[in-house]
């Protein structure tokens, strides 16, 4: 059975690294939002999310990344997505995500394209 | 393995219900040797599948019918709700291309697209979706 969901949060180099545990619904989206707005507030603009241990993850769930998107993009920021399930990329695809959001393998992968890409 | 598995399952409408349903369907894709990726795929597609379905289900019974028959193939995934339905050629598919992300509404798009099937009936008894998914 999937994990309840949780999160930790790292600042490196003022960028944050959100990394999620477990399913993302609304539940979890809503909990991806609020750590990402306390950063926000804060004067973070790049966010890697890394969705290694969350396998299961649903459309309203994705909604909240989603507005995450468009406020980093708003303020000259941006989201990269890590360590991503196959299927999920695919979702993620068919979202439409990929045109607002990157997507790199690992999360040094997705702080290094922060440092070419500031 | 030739002979269709079927499993079926009746969930109340309780938080995160739908995981029940994911854990069944993955116990019996992995007797039946079904690759990850095609698992992966189905897990998105069932728990669509039931998240609309409990969406729709109403208060009078507030119950989903949930049945997965597969071989190491085919997967097919009926899901049943009891609600008052609703007419599926009203709502429109969201556009990925748009200049701003479409936040809802996805859960239709997303069955129809990563399906190898899709059928949808809706009428005041509820609404019934049936998917096929080739496994191979």
């Amino acid at each position: 059975m999937e994990q309840p969901f949780s999160l930790t949060t790292e600042l490196r180099d003022n960028r944050l690294v959100i990394a999620t545990r477990g399913y993302i619904n609304n539940v979890g989206g809503e909990a991806i939002a609020e750590a990402f707005r306390r950063h926000f507030a804060e004067g973070v603009k790049h966010v890697v999310i890394d969705l290694a241990q969350s396998r299961v993850v649903n459309s309203i769930g994705i909604s909240f990344l989603i507005e995450m998107i468009e406020t980093l993009q708003e303020a000259g920021g941006r989201l990269i997505f890590t360590n991503l399930d196959p299927a999920v990329e695919k979702m993620l695809t068919i979202m439409g995500l990929f045109r607002y959001a990157g997507k790199e393998n690992a999360v040094e992968d997705a702080l290094q394209t922060f440092e070419r890409q500031p | 393995m030739k002979e269709p598995v079927t499993l079926r399952l009746s969930l109340p409408n309780i938080p995160e219900i739908e995981l029940v349903a994911l854990e069944s369907l993955e116990r019996l894709a992995r007797h039946l040797g079904i690759p990850d990726e095609k698992i992966g795929e189905a897990r998105i597609l069932v728990t669509e599948a039931v998240i609309n379905a409990l969406e729709h289900a109403g208060d009078g019974n507030p119950t989903v019918r949930v049945e997965f028959t597969m071989t190491s193939d085919r997967l097919t995934i009926f899901v049943r709700d009891y609600g008052k339905g609703f007419e599926p050629s009203a709502v429109e598919d969201p556009d990925n291309k748009a200049e701003r992300l479409q936040k809802r509404g996805w859960g239709l798009k997303l069955m129809r697209s990563l399906s190898d099937g899709f059928r949808i009936q809706s009428g005041k008894t509820g609404t019934r979706i049936t998917i096929t998914k080739m496994l191979r």
